[in-house]
């Protein structure tokens, strides 16, 4: 910055040396894209209105306090600047510095000046930097005369004015002469308006002039100081059980998301219409995880972001959300490192899973993983409030009572610009960084320190492979029929043991219920009673109970007792030679019979090729009903149910002679129709009304004229003798052709009698 | 990461592994606030329960002590959800008192106004409040102390109960220890009930609670009602009272279904209070026969449902409740809860153990297979008869007599519930029967005979073991029996069975037939008796020359 300032933006800009070029672009991005021609442009372009409310957007609420007083100023010099911002002058140099590096303000010959869009951008309450004073006159009282002025006034003359300023700086005056000195001043409106303390500004109204505000503020843009950064309580907690609290909850959360998307991996859940979850299957979901709708929504919409979880087409093919293949390589990774994927997508995600099963203003349910449920400012604000805790003294944690609010009031102040929501967001980011582990107790996590860092690969989370359960080998029986897993199983075990018994508990360790139904489903995908005992006490660290080594063997007792199969025809007798004579005849062997017992025989050939087969082999069948009863049958004679009209005599009759009757008034009333109509040849019918035609034509064997387009769009008139008309294609000897023709009927837009 | 035993599951479960070093440690901080579930023998089940958690609250801990023993135990880290609601769900108790105020009576005061608002607003409550004295506090109909309780109890605002007690009646009762001691435990536990006011003492089978109830007697020094649950345990209260205190057999009246005396203190059973002529409760006055100044519900856990309604009357006298589990089949340890009041004291661990109350007994399953002419039976009956047809087949007689014969110089009871087949087995076995129709003093003469080693085998039925206090026995064979309450099953198992006085392990057998609802329903209580820590044997009939003595 040069001492005697620039012309233009641009020529400061050109002066800069390229860090602080690039620091300028990094901060403000849209102005890099696409890259300006020259200084003149950028500077150009980060004076355009969408470009500046961005950048002012990301302004604290000290910033934003410098730049309105620059803004009420006018024309004025850094150390008058600096004195009517009611803050420490080092805090007002500074962010008058960093305002300059996001080129909202530059420095003119005659000290810094704020860009031209920036008053009309800056705004919003106090709350959001804006003091409400109006700029200064551009020849501005001395602050002596304002205020010498001021004790002139008359009580409410003072209270008007006071009045006046806190509601906006400007009035209207009604009645009021605008043009008096002060000895005629009758009302208190004319006392200001004599002494220039509102200065008439047309249509009526009135200002207050920025230079009586700073003086009725006691020289300064705000009566209150506005560097005050809100504090954050903090209480005392080891980093060691902030870890710990965290590292539960973060292996809790990617042991839920890997649980449900295995249960979805097999029972899809629809997806709606609108592309959202069914409150249903939240619900279902909720209770499966065992955690409460809230969570289990923000569990579904990582697993989403982290693209684990996507819409596809269920077995039927209707659509659904299943699991991603990326789910696949997710699952081999290690706790640590499948914590990572999810915190990376949560970290970077615009989703709101805090809206989910409230209502939107329309009074419509939100409902996970729907698009609309994202917000634009989610990302930052989350951002923001766990820096905030990442920047908190080492072995302190945010007091969990006051805390919330407190930095509530905290991201206001660092973001004053941001809607309303915010408490909300502020709320949603710390418990969401809770539920998945980010944090806990108010603290953030030692391992989460990368994610909150920017860090983009998973280096710093190994601490956190530490803090969870490492894989266990084995498992407790005990002897009620239960196995305890005391951590988390190796996959491949794990997997056996849910085949053979019924998991019971998850969390840390797992608990497995063995029931005979749970044993049988083991025995029906192959195993032997065998292997069962071999893995059961191959996976224990104690001795089997006697009851669970009973408990297999009943159950293995009685698998396969009795046999199912399938036969299309049995065949039965008491006399086991004539089965087996049967079975081994020679031209028996294509009807597929085998014996099951001494005197039965099922067949895979259905009965009525059967029946007369075994006739021809010389045997001498009957069929047997499902009863067991015999049923002979003699050869059918086929017949026709007589057709019965139950309607009485009369009403029939009545009923004919009045269909009649309506067809007849239908047809005269055509004719009336056709006879009124002017003729005459070539003349455009309707397509029903061409057909009509045509076929008439075709039944007369009269010739007709027909007006016709072919594939070139050239009309033609020709006479033809209609033959057939069929699937929209009249069939016709062409006089002119002399042959017959196929001529598309909608093409046809004539058809006219040709006279004989 | 830490070594811990404790291993906390989402669902609330606490799994404990028992050969631990911590274990015991662990179990000691745990028990205030954890239900034990489960105890099999590696790994034993506890669950976090609102209620148990409501206990903890009223015996003085706080959620941050909960929270920072399940992390100081824990192996693995701590579900975060459990964590947040362990402390919400503690929040609760204790934002809503029943207090007395000096001008308006009896009060509900809060400390929280947005709870007192919603509790206003709960449709359970409604008419049992009365007008709002001030914006934190609304009044009570006196009427309304208990059924208000249970209410909030429901919505789950438990209210903690300030407003007092009257005095009763007073009477001197004092210990009379000249030849005994009260045991440190039992001195602690009276303590413990005397300053919370009303509560329930938890301390296992044998330990002496017919001690603690005179020693809170002791205490109140006023006229007491002791509900008991029948004549036989009247009389032991009575003659523990008459032993152990300065009360005399004439302060000391029975009210039962035979005697109905009203003494300074009377002691009735549950029956007679519930029994229920035309529909009216005719003995329900005892309750107002005196200015009663303290009421002992002896086995809470088996307080009939009846006795609730009336109790939620008895709200301004003192309360203590003596059982050995809080459990209920039922389901309302609510209504424990918020009636006679919270856990005022739990017995060490360690104690229950000495007790006998984990394994005194083995238990073992005999399954015999049914001939296929019983088999074919079974198979085309009535689903009603079934279990009949299953549990009365002759295989288990054949059984029962080998049974009864590997074991001959040992007290045996085979127990049964079908008469027909009880008389079966009495013919085959040359033994006694006691069935519902036998006269009490004839059954007083067999059990007598029984103690006494004159007789060795006894066959009793299912009704017999219901009415009357069953004499010891070192062997018991179950052939038949609905299982009713399968806790009271199991502690009848822990009374009925103690180890023989050489040291042979008692033995429980159940015989049952083979792939019918016999053997389902064997299944259930095997689940159970294994979770009780009971050792238990599946074998097949065939196998008993195998097993071991």
């Amino acid at each position: 910055m040069s001492a005697e300032g620039f012309r233009t933006l641009a020529d400061q800009l050109r002066g800069w040396p390229d860090a602080r070029l690039s620091r300028l672009l990094l901060a403000r991005p849209d102005l890099a894209t696409p890259a300006p021609h020259d200084s003149g442009q950028l500077a150009s372009r980060a004076a355009t209105r969408s470009s500046l409310l961005r950048a002012l957007d990301q302004l604290t609420r000290l910033e934003l306090c410098v730049l309105d007083a620059l803004v009420v100023a006018g024309q004025t010099t850094r150390a008058e600047l600096v004195s009517i911002v009611h803050a420490d002058p080092a805090a007002t140099t500074a962010a008058l510095e960093h305002l300059t590096d996001l080129a909202l303000v530059w420095d003119s010959p005659t000290g810094p000046r704020a860009l031209s869009g920036v008053a009309e951008g800056l705004a919003g309450g106090p709350g959001a930097g804006v003091s409400g004073l109006r700029t200064r006159s551009p020849e501005p009282m001395a602050p002596e005369v304002v205020a010498r002025r001021l004790d002139e006034l008359s009580a409410p003359a003072r209270t008007l004015l006071e009045h006046v300023l806190d509601h906006g700086g400007e009035a209207t005056t009604g009645t009021s002469r605008h043009t008096v000195s002060p000895a005629e001043a009758a009302t208190p409106a004319e006392e200001l308006l004599a002494r220039r303390l509102l200065v008439p500004r047309g249509g009526g109204s009135v200002v207050l002039p920025g230079e009586v505000g700073l003086v009725l503020r006691g020289g300064r843009t705000t009566t209150d100081r506005v560097d005050d950064v809100p504090t954050l309580p903090t209480v005392e907690r080891s980093a060691a059980m902030v870890d710990k609290v965290a590292a539960g909850a973060a292996f809790e959360a990617v042991r839920r998301v890997e649980l449900l998307l295995d249960h979805w991996g097999t029972h899809p859940p629809a997806a709606l219409r609108s592309g959202g979850l069914a409150v249903r299957d939240l619900r279902a979901a909720s209770v499966l995880l065992h955690v409460d709708e809230a969570t289990t929504a923000l569990l579904i919409e990582t697993a989403s972001a982290a693209g684990l979880l996507a819409t596809g087409h269920a077995a039927e093919g209707e659509a659904a959300w299943l699991p991603t293949d990326e789910l696949d390589r997710w699952s081999t990774r290690s706790p640590a490192e499948r914590w990572w994927v999810l915190a990376r997508a949560w970290w970077d995600s615009n989703r709101l899973p805090g809206l989910v099963g409230t209502r939107d203003p329309a009074g419509k349910t939100w409902n996970a993983l729907a698009p609309e449920l994202s917000g634009v400012h989610q990302v930052e604000t989350r951002q923001l409030s766990l820096r905030e805790l990442a920047a908190l003294p080492p072995g302190e944690v945010l007091a969990s009572g006051t805390g919330l609010p407190a930095l509530v009031a905290r991201v206001a102040w660092l973001r004053p610009r941001r809607p309303r929501t915010r408490a909300d967001q502020v709320a949603w980011a710390l418990n969401e960084a809770e539920a998945l582990g980010v944090g806990g107790l108010g603290g953030l996590a030692s391992y989460a320190r990368a994610l909150v860092g920017g860090d983009e690969t998973a280096a710093g989370v190994s601490a956190l492979d530490a803090l969870v359960p490492a894989p266990v080998d084995h498992v407790l029986l005990q002897a009620d029929l239960t196995a305890v897993a005391p951590g988390p199983l190796e996959s491949t075990l794990a997997k056996r043991l849910q085949l053979l018994a019924d998991v019971e508990s998850r969390g840390g360790a797992t608990v497995y219920r063995f029931s005979s139904s749970s044993v049988r489903r083991a025995l029906d995908t192959g195993w032997s009673a065998l292997e069962v005992h071999d893995f059961i006490s191959s996976v224990s660290r104690t001795p089997v109970p006697q009851p669970l080594t009973y408990l297999v063997d009943d159950t293995a007792r009685t698998f396969g007792s009795i046999r199912v199969g399938h036969a299309e025809a049995f065949l039965r007798a008491d006399d086991e030679a004539a089965l087996s004579e049967v079975l081994h005849h020679p031209r028996a062997s294509s009807l597929g019979l085998r014996r099951i017992a001494p005197t039965v025989l099922v067949s895979t050939t259905p009965l009525d090729v059967l029946l007369p087969r075994l006739r021809e082999l010389g045997a001498a069948p009957v069929v047997e009903g499902p009863d067991g009863t015999v049923r002979v049958a003699r050869p059918d004679q086929l017949r026709a149910r007589t057709p019965r009209d139950r309607r009485p005599e009369g009403l029939r009759a009545a009923r004919g002679s009045a269909t009649v009757s309506a067809v007849v008034t239908a047809v005269r009333a055509g004719d009336r129709a056709a006879s009124s109509r002017p003729t005459g040849a070539g003349q455009a019918l309707s397509p029903s009304g061409s057909l009509a035609a045509l076929r008439e034509a075709v039944e007369t064997g009269a010739s007709v004229l027909i007006g016709y387009v072919d594939n070139h769009g050239t009309r033609s008139e020709r006479v033809v003798d209609p033959r057939s008309v069929e699937g929209g294609t009249l069939t016709a000897h062409d006089h002119r052709a002399d042959d017959l023709r196929s001529f598309a009927v909608h093409r046809i837009t004539s058809v006219a009698p040709v006279a004989p | 990461m830490t070594d811990g035993p404790l291993i906390v599951q989402s669902d609330k479960t606490l799994l404990l592994e028992i050969d631990h070093e911590r274990a015991q440690d662990c179990r000691k901080a745990i028990a205030p606030f954890a239900e034990l579930e489960r105890s099999p023998e590696h790994i034993h089940t506890y669950r976090l329960t609102p209620l148990g958690l409501w206990n903890a609250r009223a015996a003085g801990h706080d959620a941050e002590q909960v929270v920072d023993t399940l992390l100081e135990f824990s192996r693995y880290a701590v579900p975060h959800s459990l964590l947040v609601d362990v402390a919400e769900t503690m929040a609760r108790y204790g934002r809503l008192r029943l207090e007395k105020h000096p001008t308006h009576g009896l009060t509900l005061a809060t400390t929280d106004r947005p709870v007192l608002e919603e509790v206003l607003r709960a449709k359970k409550v409604q008419g049992m409040l009365g007008e709002r004295v001030d914006p934190d506090t609304v009044v009570v109909h006196a009427s309304e102390r208990g059924n208000l309780k249970q209410a909030l109890l429901k919505i789950g605002w438990p209210a903690e109960d300030y407003a007092g007690y009257v005095d009763g009646e007073a009477h001197p009762i004092d210990l009379d220890e000249s030849d005994w001691t009260l045991r440190d435990y039992q001195r602690e536990a009276a303590e413990s009930f005397w300053h919370g006011g009303s509560g329930v003492v938890v301390l296992p089978c044998g330990a002496g609670k017919t001690l603690v109830g005179a020693s809170a007697m002791a205490h109140a020094k006023a006229t007491t009602l002791i509900l008991v649950t029948n004549t036989v345990s009247a009389r032991q209260w009575k003659d523990e009272l008459v032993r152990r205190t300065s009360l005399t057999e004439d302060e000391i009246g029975e009210y039962s279904g035979a005697v109905k005396e009203v003494r300074p203190v009377t002691i009735a059973t549950y029956q007679v209070l519930t029994m229920k002529r035309k529909g009216v409760y005719p003995h329900l006055e005892l309750l107002d026969a005196r200015d009663w100044g303290l009421i002992v519900y002896d086995e809470v856990h088996l307080l009939p449902a009846p006795i609730f309604r009336m109790t939620a009357d008895l709200q301004a006298r003192r309360r203590i409740g003596l059982t050995a589990t809080l459990v209920r089949e039922d389901g309302r340890e609510g209504d424990v809860f918020s009636l006679i009041g919270p856990k005022r004291y739990d017995a060490p661990w360690k104690d229950i153990e000495s007790q006998g109350w984990i394994a005194p007994a083995d238990c073992v399953e005999v399954r015999v297979t049914l001939p296929d002419d019983e088999r074919l039976v079974y198979a085309t009956s009535e689903p009603e008869e079934r279990y009949r047809i299953a549990s009365c087949t002759h295989r288990k007689t054949e059984v029962v007599r080998d049974l009864v014969e590997r074991h001959a110089d040992q007290p045996t009871l085979v127990i049964g519930q079908y008469i027909e087949q009880l008389d079966e087995l009495g013919a085959a076995l040359e033994a006694p029967v006691i069935k519902g129709e036998t006269s009490v003093k004839e059954r007083q003469r067999l059990f007598e005979a029984f103690r006494s080693g004159e007789e060795r085998l006894l066959v009793v039925s299912k009704v017999a073991n219901f009415s009357i206090d069953l004499p010891d026995a070192e062997v018991a064979i179950q052939v038949s029996g609905s299982f009713g309450s399968r806790q009271e099953e199991a502690q009848r198992l822990g009374r009925l069975l103690r180890p023989g006085h050489d040291g042979k392990v008692a033995r429980f057998y159940t015989v049952v037939s083979r792939d019918t609802v016999d053997a389902e329903f064997a299944q259930n209580r095997q689940r159970f008796l294994a979770e009780q820590g009971y050792a238990y044997r599946i074998v097949d009939a065939e196998d008993i020359p195998d097993l071991t003595t």
